[in-house]
């Protein structure tokens, strides 16, 4: 008792309904009356790794666990995973295609997004297999 | 009934038989059928008016202020909607409608194009430049349009632009204008808007994002309409005077960002459509458009619930003038004192505009958690139809009534019927 947990199927390439898994985390926080800045930073954090699921992935899921006392949302997915880690955490760093910078997407923005807005930022990532994020973010007080 | 202090929509019970119809239209999930009758929930009503539209039993209806409302007041101002031109066949001319409305019992008849048109100008050409607002904006104009982003959108309360809407501006500055005038007091001075939205009304009885109205009445254009026509007189001069084509557009669909002249913008009419619209933006998918023009509306206020003639055909009617007239003029000088009045907040949002958590299961995050648990577990039961006949507009929303105790008797028929299906004779 006292937490809650929904999981969201992300397919690739699914530019249609991208977005609608962060859009219905969005919502179960509002509902549940959490602050709007835990709110804003659990968004951010959804909406870019339902994102690079999309474009980036071969599909995978996106959870998310809530306890009154913190969120912890985890990306995981079927592949095709990440060379090199530190280098994907680089901000600008992005190997986007050109279509998909057209679409607004592919600043290398979006890893070092996530990580800024969680207090603890974990990924895991094996080439062929694919690839973990979890993010934590901790209710402060006020939130 | 609490509702009918804080709302203009409100329903009749007498008229309502319980058809579940208006459920599904209301996009706040306002409304539960219980014993049979439609209950709207206060906290979450925007006064949009979709029910109204839709009830065919003519249940829902608003409430608007009375006639004799203006004895209160020693000078009367009447302020009737943009929408008012087209209601009315193209051989009745403007003058002689605002006089007809005059012989209704005002001293002085103000067309709301005297705040269009200043809203225009400071937006085109100032605001547009030295906004604090978000882009895209919001257009401010639509009371139903405010609530619904309080209530489902407060992410995006801060595109909103800090404008007062036409009829206000209208109204505070044509209130200052005939106190100096006559020598009254503001007290003395009643200004009514004849209205063609409910919305509008809640607005003037409970403002957002000023402390106070300065109208003091709403006047439902249906109700006044037979007076109007009545009180026709004959001279139907065709005379446009300094009416702007801009002002006369304001009240259609689309309207308000031509007149902006802005080339990147979104307009969007209906509220099921803005709502749309709204989810997209809020994802941040909308990043190249730097003017969001929302109506609740279908077609704009020229399809709001309390008008007359049917939108089309009153759009006809606008657009034939909007040919015949001129394009708003604004000089540097006016612009001036607009901003003036603009920085000193006398027409500007000098309110915070507050989100409105609504639909919070409680204000206790862990028992809300509970809660949420709850409403899931019930959710697996549910057979997911979404068919309304429990009184809830979902079966999601059945589940939080339950949870909420709200709903003591509830019953889901599909799931009742379909336990008879499967039980072996
Ligand atoms: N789930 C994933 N699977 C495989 N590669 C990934 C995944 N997520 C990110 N990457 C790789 O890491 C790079 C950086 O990701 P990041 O989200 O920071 O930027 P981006 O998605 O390219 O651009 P932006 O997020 O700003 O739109 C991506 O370009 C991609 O090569
Ligand atoms: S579109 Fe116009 S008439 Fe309709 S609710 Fe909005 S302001 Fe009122
Ligand atoms: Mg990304």
């Amino acid at each position: 008792m006292g937490n809650i947990s929904y999981e969201f199927p992300v397919e690739k390439d699914d530019f249609e309904r991208a977005g609608e898994a962060s859009s219905k985390i969005k919502k179960i926080l509002r509902q549940l009356g959490m602050d709007s800045g835990i709110i804003r930073r659990v968004a951010i954090g959804a909406y870019e790794a339902e994102m690079n699921l999309v474009i980036h992935s071969l599909g995978g899921t996106i959870r998310i666990d809530i306890d009154p006392k913190s969120i912890i949302i985890t990306a995981e997915d079927k592949g095709p995973g990440i060379h090199d880690i530190n280098l994907a955490m680089k901000e600008g760093y992005s190997t986007a295609t050109e279509k998909i910078r057209e679409m607004g997407f592919g600043a290398g923005m979006g890893l070092p997004n996530m990580k800024r807005c969680s207090d603890i930022f974990e990924i895991q990532s094996i080439v062929g297999k694919g690839t973990k994020i979890v993010m934590k973010m901790n209710l402060k007080d006020g939130d | 009934m609490s509702n009918e202090l804080n709302h203009s929509v409100i329903l009749r019970e007498d008229k309502c038989i319980g058809c579940t119809s208006c459920l599904k239209v209301c996009p706040t999930e306002a409304i539960r059928v219980r014993d049979g009758k439609a209950k709207i929930i206060s906290e979450r009503c925007i006064d949009c008016g979709e029910c109204i539209s839709i009830c065919p039993n003519h249940a829902k209806s608003a409430i608007t202020d009375d006639l004799s409302l203006l004895k209160k007041f020693k000078y009367k101002i009447a302020i009737p909607s943009l929408t008012i031109y087209g209601q009315f066949p193209s051989n009745i001319g403007i003058n002689q409608i605002l006089a007809s409305i005059k012989r209704i019992g005002f001293d002085e008849v103000v067309e709301g194009r005297l705040g269009a048109d200043i809203s225009i100008c400071l937006i085109r050409d100032y605001l547009f430049k030295n906004t604090s607002a978000k882009l895209p904006m919001i257009n401010s104009n639509c009371p139903a349009i405010i609530r619904l982003i309080q209530i489902r959108f407060p992410d995006l309360i801060p595109n909103i632009i800090d404008i007062e809407t036409p009829i206000e501006i209208t109204a505070r500055i044509t209130k200052t204008n005939v106190s100096k005038k006559t020598g009254l007091d503001i007290k003395d001075i009643g200004v009514f808007f004849i209205t063609p939205c409910t919305a509008r009304v809640t607005s003037i009885r409970h403002p957002i994002g000023i402390a106070e109205s300065y109208v003091d009445g709403a006047i439902s254009m249906r109700d006044v309409y037979g007076d109007i026509v009545r009180n026709l007189g004959d001279n139907n001069t065709s005379d446009l005077g300094e009416r702007s084509k801009e002002s006369l557009l304001w009240p259609i669909a689309g309207g308000q960002a031509a007149a902006l002249g802005i080339e990147n913008y979104l307009e969007v009419d209906g509220i099921h459509h803005v709502i749309k619209v709204l989810e997209e933006l809020e994802l941040g998918k909308l990043k190249d458009v730097d003017f969001i023009e929302c109506s609740a509306c279908t077609g704009g206020c020229i399809g709001g619930p309390l008008v007359i003639q049917n939108p089309f055909i009153a759009k006809n009617r606008i657009m034939k003038y909007v040919r015949r007239t001129d394009e708003l003029q604004c000089t540097k000088e006016k612009l001036n004192d607009y901003i003036e009045m603009y920085k000193n907040g006398f027409i500007r949002l000098t309110e915070e505009i507050l989100p409105k958590p609504v639909m919070m299961l409680d204000k206790d995050i862990s028992k809300s958690i509970q809660k949420l648990e709850l409403v899931t577990e019930i959710l697996k039961n549910l057979p997911g139809l979404d068919c309304g006949i429990c009184g809830s507009p979902t079966c999601r929303a059945f589940a939080e009534d339950i949870v909420n105790g709200e709903n003591k008797k509830a019953i889901c028929m599909i799931k009742t019927m379909n336990g008879f299906k499967t039980k072996k004779i």
